[in-house]
């Protein structure tokens, strides 16, 4: 007994020791978000936020690295990013397709299909950038159990005007900091995802808002993604882990009513706060239209939102029914788009070896829509940029894109080929709709390159959109024309291309009839060849 | 041998021999056996060239006799063999369906107003935005799509109706169709009207579900084959010069099945299958027989072909009903005719290239597709049946990993539950193939060379005789026949066959024109005329030839068999209905094409001028007399304006130009 207290006296001595001069002041927030929307859907976004205060980013050349000492925040995470001195990692895992135009823009912007990932780096050190990604994708690929191992140099590129940097630089001297972005359309997100995801938090799945993610409910909604976002700020590094879902109710029902529960919709209610959190909040953005009743009663509300906190408020089920609604009545005709810009992509052709791409953007708003665009494609694909055709209305319009920068895919000292990049900078006219569209030609694939699976197709990541600073200062002529720009990143569905694929289901079939035919020319050929010509002749 | 007919020695291979030049009797003495091996093995090659040539016209017949004996065959139970899935990921059948009779109930609601809009004569666009705000009320996505197709005849319009459901959780990558025409041509009732119900009430089903791993696309197409195929090619991006339409305002991934609903009777007693697709093209396998056992199993509703009911369950308008009574009793004569009936309603759609219904114009873009078609009858199943049968197809649909791929794309359907392998079927039409490129290159060696008898042989004999001391042995040459090589002129028989194939060209420009199909019955009979005279006027032209060369008509029956053996054998691996059917009518008329030719002036003339005149008009209708069908043709140039179906012109420029040829070898001079 004695020892034991003696082990803990010291134990506690110790931490004190180490922890007081050193341990930067951690503190952490956790933030849910829902929004019902008119089409009977509900928007949820959990936020968890962890700050390590006063800390800062390894630089890559210091060679020591100190001891790392974490109360709240993940230590496994912690490792990493010090090990391979990353200043700003964002990686996300979605499954579905973000519809802007019925759903508004996400709390988390990094909504793309698949898995995303993307890490500023300062230069520098003993080890080069992308020794360290690609470090950095196999240790993330570890703790998330997703296939991020696979982002290779295939799939990876530097788009930084897409992706800037956001976190505060290290040290004042102008350290160089390098972007690496990677996306996978195929990854899919699921359980064994969302299990280390919220090992990640501080009090787990057992308290507090992450009390909430039931994997058996989240994984059944039309959206739903996990993020992890870390950023350096003034006042240390800070961790946000994010989780979205888009429930349909009205599905839950078999079609009828579009009431919501926490209980109807996670299976679960918020019962047990968690202690070590600074702050926990609910907002419920309340519809414009009446007719609904919400329980219980928020701590604090203004027009548009409901607070709620679930630290005071234990158990909480925040309940929303239309009481006078037998059935729900989908809106008629639909509402109009929630985005000022609604993006369609689409390859066209159905053909195995060239296609076209073609990107339609539509301005709902009434000025001009300016916006970066971003095009990342794996090598399957060459596109032909003399091809490339803007027009509005049927006519073309090629003073609406300006800026652009095409990369065509690299051949790698490993034998791989980079992806090709297309960045451009589009004006949309107010109310119109902007169409793009490239020609496409579709690569023939060794048959060592093809994969073992069943061949469903390659995806092709989501095209990007994202806000682009305007030049008022009299640069250009039209600046005034350019309107304004979109407030957060855009991303469009995936594409599914065909490429000729032999059927590897019967390759002995191929083998044996190859291997005939081969036989057949090559001894038909050997023989007349090695044969000696004479005369014979003949008596009748 | 028919190339040395008459030489002593030839080249032949033997073993490295640098003593060539020695001594015969050396020679004979090192490798005595090895050199008669020689002759022997040229002369068996020789004599067996020659066995051959002697029986060509034996051979010939045989193969064309076993050629259209196999043909007549096809229906015969052993040829073929039971159905059986082949792709493992389909599971057809292995689940709850969930269609329930609430659903039922909608589909009935919906089938009401559809009523209402067809007793109303209401305009496609009334219809078209009504379908589309029924699909709207569900929560999905829905638009229309107006198109114009212009053809010489007439401009077709219509507007289309479709919806799609954004699956959860997917990235809308993959897509699956249902769909369905306004017009249904298959029974009695013209409207498609529970079809369309059908599919309706099937969109507010399936949105309650989570489990759809690609995007549910659902298609109202107008009139009966134009509005899909309009929505097709805008979905595709592919938009022909006449069609006038504009990009699709909703679109999601790539499609890989497609299933089209036909039901426009009040019930339906069986579940009936359309599968064949534009110009030939079949859906996989695997798609028919996962519904066989679907339909079975799911809705205990008996699948067939087309509309042709089971043959224990209907007096068909069967052929013997006027045989005597012991056939009419003979079970293998009426399985023979149940199955012959299926095959002959398959070759009519294939060999035409048309659609069947209209799940064939997805073939076009890679998509499996069929029609599920409910057979009219006073009952027992209707919307309950039908829904569970599609609710279980789209979840086998739904599990599928890859493109349908495992099982056959070329196969014949003899009945629901057995099909026929390409192997079984294919060596008929090229088995007809072979022979006539046997005949025509008999005829080809024919024309090389001319016999002369030995009383005509002695004038020239000098010549032949010091040839003849050359060699070493001298032959015995007098006492037989002798060969005389000649000239084969083959420029005005090229020039003729490409001026026919122009005719043709110039006589489809003709028909796909709009004067021609307004005043068809006139000027069918106008340019049938005309094509009938053109070839006579042709033949004036073509210089004669000095009585030493070569026949113009052998020459050309020679060219004309050679390449009509290769259009059936290319067409065959295509589209075997048509290979099979211009088999049937090639084969026998372009062999004996040169029987009925007027032999030349100083032999004694068998056929009279009068009745090679009548060969030769036997030959003018078997090329031209479809222009007498004026439906046939206006369908035909139809399909070919608007669907892009290529028998019209395939007729016009590559079938009738070679019995052209075929009548100008029985009208020319041998």
């Amino acid at each position: 007994m004695a020892k034991k207290t003696l082990a803990l006296t010291l134990a506690m001595t110790l931490y004190v020791v180490q922890t007081t001069p050193t341990t930067p002041q951690e503190r952490y927030h956790e933030d849910l978000t829902i929004r019902p929307l008119t089409d009977g859907k509900v928007v949820t976004a959990f936020t968890f936020t962890t700050l390590l205060g006063g800390a800062s980013p390894r630089d890559p050349r210091d060679a020591e690295s100190s001891a790392q000492h974490y109360t709240l925040f993940p230590l496994t995470l912690g490792q990493i990013l010090r090990e391979y001195s990353v200043t700003e990692l964002h990686l996300s895992l979605n499954a579905g397709k973000w519809n802007y135009n019925s759903w508004g823009f996400p709390d988390h912007p990094s909504v793309g299909t698949g898995a995303e990932l993307w890490a500023w780096m300062a230069d520098g050190g003993p080890l080069s950038v992308d020794n360290r990604w690609m470090g950095l994708r196999n240790a993330l690929a570890g703790l998330f159990c997703a296939s991020l191992g696979s982002l290779d140099d295939r799939r990876t590129s530097s788009p930084a005007s897409a992706f800037p940097l956001s976190s505060v630089p290290i040290s004042h001297d102008s350290t160089p900091y390098a972007l690496r972005h990677a996306t996978l359309p195929s990854e899919h997100v699921c359980t064994e995802n969302l299990t280390p995801f919220l090992k990640l938090l501080p009090c787990k799945s057992r308290a507090g808002l992450a009390r909430l993610l039931d994997p058996q409910r989240v994984f059944d909604t039309d959206w739903h993604g996990l993020g992890v976002h870390v950023r350096s700020t003034e006042a240390g590094i800070e961790l946000s882990l994010g989780a979205q879902a888009v429930f349909d109710p009205v599905r839950r029902n078999g079609g009828k009513r579009r009431d919501w529960s926490f209980q109807s919709l996670f299976d679960r209610q918020i019962d047990v706060s968690c202690p070590v959190a600074s702050s926990s909040t609910i907002h419920l953005v309340v519809p414009d239209i009446r007719g609904y009743n919400l329980s219980p009663e928020p701590v604090a509300s203004n027009d548009t939102v409901n607070i709620y906190s679930p630290t005071s408020h234990v158990p909480l089920d925040i309940t929303m029914s239309w009481p006078e609604e037998y059935t729900f009545k989908y809106p008629l005709p639909p509402p109009a788009p929630q985005t000022p810009l609604s993006v369609k992509r689409t390859l066209y052709g159905s053909s195995q070896t060239r296609g076209v791409l073609f990107v339609s953007f539509s301005n709902n708003d009434h000025s001009p829509i300016t916006v970066g665009y971003l095009e990342t494609l794996p090598a399957l694909v060459t596109l032909w940029m003399h091809t490339m055709k803007v027009d509005v209305g049927g006519i073309a319009r090629d003073d609406l894109m300006s800026d652009m920068i095409y990369h065509p895919p690299l051949l790698l000292a490993n034998g791989h080929h980079g992806p090709s990049t297309l960045q451009t900078t589009l004006t949309i006219p107010a109310k119109s709709t902007l169409r793009l569209s490239v020609d496409l030609s579709k690569t023939f694939l060794k048959y060592t390159e093809h994969p073992p699976d069943a061949m469903r197709g390659w995806d092709l990541p989501p095209a990007v959109l994202f806000p682009v600073p305007l030049l008022l200062d009299g640069e250009r002529a039209n600046a005034s024309l350019a309107g304004q720009s979109i407030p957060k990143r855009m991303y469009t569905p995936t594409l599914l291309v065909d490429l000729a694929t032999p059927d590897f289901s019967m390759p002995y079939n191929v083998i044996i009839l190859s291997c005939t035919l081969m036989t057949l020319i090559f001894g038909s050929i050997f023989n007349l060849l090695t044969r000696k010509w004479t005369i014979v002749k003949m008596v009748d | 041998m028919m190339l040395l007919p008459n030489s002593d020695c030839s080249l032949a291979e033997s073993s490295p021999n640098s003593f060539s030049n020695l001594d015969t009797t050396v020679m004979d003495r090192i490798w005595p056996r090895r050199q008669n091996g020689n002759v022997v093995r040229l002369r068996r090659r020789k004599n067996a060239a020659a066995l051959i040539y002697r029986n060509l016209s034996k051979i010939t017949t045989a193969l064309l006799a076993t050629g259209y004996l196999w043909m007549a065959l096809i229906p015969i139970p052993p040829l073929s063999q039971g159905v059986y899935i082949d792709e493992n990921a389909l599971q057809p059948a292995q689940v709850n369906t969930n269609w329930n009779w609430q659903d039922v109930h909608q589909a009935d609601l919906y089938l009401h107003h559809l009523e209402g809009f067809r007793d109303k004569n209401a305009t496609s666009e009334q219809r078209a935005s009504f379908i589309r705000d029924e699909f709207a009320k569900l929560g999905l996505s829905a638009a229309t799509q107006n198109y114009t197709f212009m053809t010489p005849s007439s401009n077709v319009s219509g507007i289309n109706a479709y919806a799609i459901l954004n699956s959860p959780r997917t990235s809308g990558s993959e897509a699956i169709v249902i769909s369905a025409s306004w017009l249904s041509e298959v029974g009695k009732e013209p409207y498609n009207l529970r079809g369309i119900a059908t599919v309706i009430a099937l969109a507010g089903f399936l949105k309650n579900y989570s489990l759809w791993a690609k995007d549910i696309i659902f298609v109202i197409g107008d009139n009966y084959l134009d509005g899909i195929h309009a929505w097709l090619n805008a979905y595709h991006g592919t938009i022909p010069q006449n069609l006038n339409t504009d990009l699709l305002e909703l679109t999601s991934g790539v499609i890989w099945n497609a299933l089209n609903i036909d039901y426009s009777g009040h019930s339906f007693s069986h579940l009936g299958v359309f599968f064949e697709g534009l110009n030939g093209r079949l859906p996989n396998q695997d798609l028919i027989n996962s519904l066989r056992l679907i339909s079975h199993y799911s809705a205990g509703v008996p699948l067939v072909l087309y509309d042709h009911l089971e043959l224990h369950d209907a007096p068909q308008n069967s052929l013997l009903t006027s045989a005597p009574e012991f056939m009419k009793r003979s079970p293998q004569l009426r399985e023979f005719e149940h199955r012959a009936r299926n095959v002959k309603r398959h070759v009519s759609y294939q060999a035409r290239g048309r659609p069947s219904a209209p799940h064939g114009l997805f073939h076009h873009f890679r998509i499996d597709a069929i029609t599920l078609y409910a057979v009219p009858a006073d009952g027992p199943h209707g919307f309950f049946a039908l829904g569970r049968i599609i609710e279980s197809t789209l979840r086998t649909s739904n599990n599928l990993l890859e493109r349908l791929h495992a099982s056959f794309f070329f196969y014949i359907l003899t009945t629901p539950a057995t099909f026929m392998k390409i192997g079984t079927f294919l060596p008929s039409a090229v088995l007809v193939a072979v022979a006539m490129i046997f005949s025509g290159l008999g005829q080809w060696v024919e024309a090389g060379w001319v016999q002369e008898s030995p009383s005509e042989l002695h004038p020239q004999g000098k010549e032949d005789d010091s040839k003849a001391a050359n060699a070493t042995i001298t032959t015995v040459t007098t006492l037989q026949p002798t060969w005389r090589p000649r000239r084969r002129p083959v420029i005005p028989v090229i020039t003729t066959i490409c001026v026919t194939h122009c005719i043709g060209l110039l006589a489809f420009a003709m028909i796909d024109t709009s004067y021609f199909l307004q005043n068809q019955v006139v000027a069918s009979w106008i340019l049938l005329l005309a094509l009938g005279l053109v070839p006579q006027a042709l033949l004036t032209i073509i210089p004669s030839q000095p009585p030493e060369t070569a026949p113009f008509s052998l020459l050309l029956q020679s060219f004309n068999l050679c390449l009509a053996s290769t259009v059936i054998s290319i067409t065959s691996l295509l589209n075997f209905s048509l290979a099979a059917t211009l088999a049937v009518t090639l084969g026998i008329p372009l062999i004996c094409s040169r029987l009925f030719s007027r032999p030349s002036q100083t032999s004694t003339s068998h056929f009279s001028k009068p009745c090679q005149l009548a060969v030769y008009a036997a030959y003018w209708i078997l090329t031209w007399g479809w222009l007498l069908l004026p439906q046939e043709v206006e369908k035909a140039v139809w399909n070919w304006e608007v669907l892009g179906v290529w028998f019209a012109p395939f007729v016009c420029i590559v079938y009738a130009p070679l019995v052209m040829q075929a009548g100008l070898v029985g009208l020319s001079q041998s």
